[in-house]
């Protein structure tokens, strides 16, 4: 826990100097995991003022020391899905307007621009995003949490109050799914 | 088929391990507090106002059922066709001595030799 739990109770009182310190503590954190749920680093910023504005809230209704970490990480997953569920609504409105080729030469002007490391970064992460269509919203964001943040199906059980053993089969389908999708799309 | 299986799930652990590093932690830029409190104090402004709208309705709400009750509550005044029973009003508006009940009869000579 990076912050202690008298900080906590402190902006439960509306202590706003408590608040900003609970913040500076976490921002870093929750960016680096919405960075890696949403893959869009020009959105990071705004969707983690959204999980802050959420716990800003909500925080009043927090009653032990030790939730406070999978609460802040739930908050997060759900910014991540409200967001990634509205960019999907936007993105089948705005492709539907545009060819392949011209969807690939604005890829490649947006490229050249870009030095070669990030180059390759914006790759990586467009593969691993369009790998992810192949999954709902909710399955793609659990499948992150796991397999590139990290966290045990310990953590994810307390982040998402589901029992282990659903968390694994929602999981192993979820992983089936996007292998499926990497083996016919010819591995980038 | 297997091992190619599991080439499969070799390389796409590999693609999440290069996302994990095509996504790294990144520092906020100096207008997220300022910009955190601005949508802070946006939210807070907005939930004052409905507050206080729904307030209001429920006062004006409060003060009409009052209103209502008190109204009904007062003893009126009966006027005249209150006192009247239903039959006497039935009588007085179909009265017996009225012409289209009590009228004439017309005979037709034309139709006696039937």
């Amino acid at each position: 826990m990076l912050v202690d739990f008298e900080l906590i109770k402190k902006a439960q009182q509306g202590d706003s100097a408590a608040f900003n310190e609970i913040v500076l503590a976490y921002r870093k954190r929750i960016m680096g995991t919405i960075t890696r749920l949403i893959a869009r680093p020009e959105d990071v910023e705004d969707v983690a003022q959204e999980v802050f504005l959420r716990l800003y809230f909500s925080l009043d209704q927090l009653r032990e020391e030790k939730v406070f970490e999978p609460w802040l990480y739930r908050l997060t997953v759900n910014a991540a899905f409200d967001y990634l569920r509205k960019l999907r609504r936007r993105q089948e409105f705005r492709m539907s307007d545009l060819s392949e080729q011209q969807v690939m030469m604005a890829d490649a002007t947006a490229g050249g621009k870009a030095d070669q490391d990030e180059q390759h970064q914006k790759k990586v992460r467009e593969s691993v995003d369009s790998l992810l269509g192949a999954v709902s919203e909710a399955d793609r964001i659990l499948l992150m949490l796991k397999e590139v943040e990290g966290l045990s199906l310990k953590e994810l059980e307390k982040i998402y109050k589901v029992n282990e053993n659903a968390l694994k089969v929602r999981l192993f389908r979820a992983r089936q799914r996007v292998l499926k999708a990497f083996g016919a799309g010819g591995k980038s | 088929m297997q091992p190619m299986r599991g080439s499969n799930e070799e390389q796409l652990d590999a693609l999440f391990r290069a996302f994990a590093g095509a996504c790294p932690d990144r520092d906020p830029s100096a207008n997220f507090m300022p910009n955190l409190w601005q949508r802070i104090e946006a939210r807070q402004t907005y939930a004052f106002s409905f507050r206080r709208m729904a307030n209001a309705l429920v006062t004006a709400a409060v003060a009409f059922s009052i209103a209502l009750g008190v109204y009904m509550a007062i003893p009126h005044t009966k006027t005249v066709a209150g006192t009247q029973s239903y039959i006497e009003a039935l009588a007085e508006a179909n009265a017996l001595d009225a012409p289209d009940i009590v009228g004439p009869v017309h005979l037709d000579p034309s139709e006696t030799g039937r």
